[in-house]
């Protein structure tokens, strides 16, 4: 995973193999320049793309475990629905963004894990919006 | 005067740079007072809005300052120029999406030229520029307008100046200009040292409305030709273009203050070696080869030893590959060590750089063509290394012993943004 050090370095992986191994040359070499690159593919907005590593299980429900890998772009504006960063006292927090009657509100993904009052606090800051978690099996 | 021209330059600076980037990416420092202090940790370079309302003076050098800090539960950090080169980057590349010409200045800092709209109001661009680099980066920004970037630079200290200003200030359409530029000092204009300061203050000269309108012949006369576009600019004459292309480098330096000082010759070419590894590394990302290296070393400034030595090598062939640059450099180090200095800084500098795509390389140096082969790809091969496993993941042996000159960083954050090692961890 060391490839998402940062968001320019990229870390390509050929499609297909361009090695001959007899003295023809291949008829697929013209088809080869072909990359699958990662951070082209999941991120849109590389300057405002950062990554996260996520502690625990508060998020199970979602999909998303314990030490997965986190992407988060900032740019985009959270709406209810999203899964998204916040900074609450002093910490990151991931939750679900969400809306109940007419009041937003953090939602866990986790039944063990208490939902969110914003009124309820008073350092709130919705830090970024989650595009990506990555496991590692 | 000329207000006619379309386009506008602005000047745009990050406000609290340092401590913002660390604010921004640190939960546990937001709404907190944070200073960052200089390389060694010597004095303040940097306070968070919180910090300033202390009262803690720039400059201050740490360890007056070090209890009283502590009492009022200021974070300290040491700064940490990998997160703060990132978030650099990010932002020149934010704003160049943004304007039609940029000019990168300094790290936290930018000129750019975009046009004025048919009702002349560049307001609501300056506001979006603001709200957008807040939500992509959490880093404030203020925005200077004006006709030239003489006026733009005075625009920003207006906007920072003045509370109403909400971090904007367009100088090209105020209504009373003088009054705003009487609050410039000249000492505080862009582009007037000290000398030419204290010249203008000798002739009356306090701020820049009276510069101004000084006498046109006396400031050629004084200031010659520089002087001259100074006060044009003053005037709103657009006479310093937006340089879009960085200057190609003329030299790369890597140089650094010791911890503690250093006396052995073994330490001092350590510490030489080490910087002389970053610096081949550094033009060999820039695809340069030098054919002039330069070692230097000195004791502190504030010592009452003054010893400053620089000894360097020209070659025949220019060279990137570390191994010859490091033997050379071990060679030098010994002709500046003396005895009974102790040294507070060394560096290295790679000097007369030439592009090596248009460099027809001799094979005088190599025994053969093979050898210059090996070293091209052996030096490719260990750059690709360090870049997929961070820095130094290969490295030469004589940095591996203890290096007691290392700089003291006590109070260093992550690499929260750089090293997937190091971001931060989400624990709720």
């Amino acid at each position: 995973m060391n490839s998402f050090n940062s968001t320019t370095k990229s870390f390509k992986i050929p499609l297909l193999n361009d090695s001959v191994s007899a003295g023809f040359p291949s008829p697929a070499d013209d088809y080869t320049e072909e990359n699958i690159d990662l951070n082209e593919h999941l991120i849109s907005n590389p300057f405002s793309t950062f990554f996260l590593r996520v502690k625990g299980d508060s998020m199970i429900n979602a999909g998303i475990k314990d030490k997965d890998l986190i992407i988060v772009d900032k740019s985009l504006t959270a709406k209810p629905g999203n899964i998204i960063i916040a900074m609450i006292d002093g910490e990151f927090t991931i939750k679900r963004l969400s809306i109940k009657n007419d009041e937003l509100y953090l939602k866990a993904e986790n039944n063990n894990y208490p939902d969110f009052i914003f009124k309820n606090h008073i350092d709130v800051q919705i830090w970024g919006v989650v595009i990506y978690s990555i496991h590692s099996y | 005067m000329i207000i006619s021209s379309l386009n506008a330059i602005a000047l745009i600076d990050a406000n609290n740079f340092y401590a913002s980037c660390e604010q921004n990416i640190n939960p546990n420092l937001r709404n907190k007072p944070v200073v960052i202090l200089s390389n060694n940790d010597g004095c303040i370079i940097a306070r968070s809005p919180e910090a300033r309302a202390l009262r803690i003076k720039m400059g201050t050098p740490y360890f007056q300052v070090k209890e009283r800090l502590n009492k009022l539960d200021v974070a300290v950090l040491s700064s940490n120029y990998s997160l703060y080169g990132d978030m650099s980057r990010r932002l020149m590349n934010l704003l160049k999406n943004h304007c039609e010409q940029i000019e990168i200045y300094s790290i936290d800092e930018a000129f750019v030229s975009i046009s004025r709209p048919n009702d002349k109001n560049l307001h609501p661009w300056a506001r979006s520029m603001r709200s957008l680099i807040y939500q992509n980066l959490g880093i404030s920004i203020t925005v200077g307008i004006g006709e030239n970037k003489v006026r733009a630079k005075i625009a920003n200290k207006l906007a920072k100046n003045i509370d109403y200003s909400a971090g904007i200030f367009d100088l090209a359409r105020t209504r009373n200009e003088n009054n705003y530029l009487k609050r410039i000092s000249v000492d505080k204009i862009w582009g007037v040292g000290r000398q030419t300061s204290n010249w203008l203050q000798s002739k009356g000269i306090k701020n820049a409305k009276e510069l101004r309108d000084m006498e046109e012949n006396e400031v050629i006369k004084k200031l010659g030709i520089v002087g001259k576009r100074l006060q044009l600019e003053l005037k709103g004459y657009k006479c310093l273009p937006i340089e879009k292309k960085k200057k190609s480098k003329k030299e790369i330096q890597v140089s650094r203050s010791f911890g503690t000082p250093v006396t052995k010759l073994e330490d001092l070419t350590q510490a030489l070696a080490t910087h002389a590894i970053k610096a081949s590394e550094k033009m060999r990302s820039q695809n340069l080869q030098s054919s002039n290296i330069r070692v230097f070393a000195r004791t502190s400034k504030y010592s009452s030893q003054n010893y400053q030595r620089s000894a360097y090598r020209k070659l025949t062939n220019a060279t990137d590959d570390t191994n010859n640059i490091l033997k050379i450099v071990v060679e030098l180090s010994k002709e500046i060590y003396n005895p009974e200095y102790k040294f507070s800084k060394a560096g290295v500098l790679m000097q007369d750089l030439t592009n090596n795509n248009y460099l027809q390389q001799s094979i005088i140096n190599y025994k053969s063509q093979k050898d210059l082969k090996k070293s091209i790809s052996l030096m490719r091969t260990i750059d690709l290394l360090n870049k997929r496993f961070n820095n130094n993941a290969i490295t030469w042996a004589i940095t591996k012993k203890p290096q007691i000159w290392k700089m003291n960083k006590n109070f260093l954050s992550r690499s929260s943004t750089t090293d997937i090692e190091q971001i931060p961890t989400i624990v709720k």
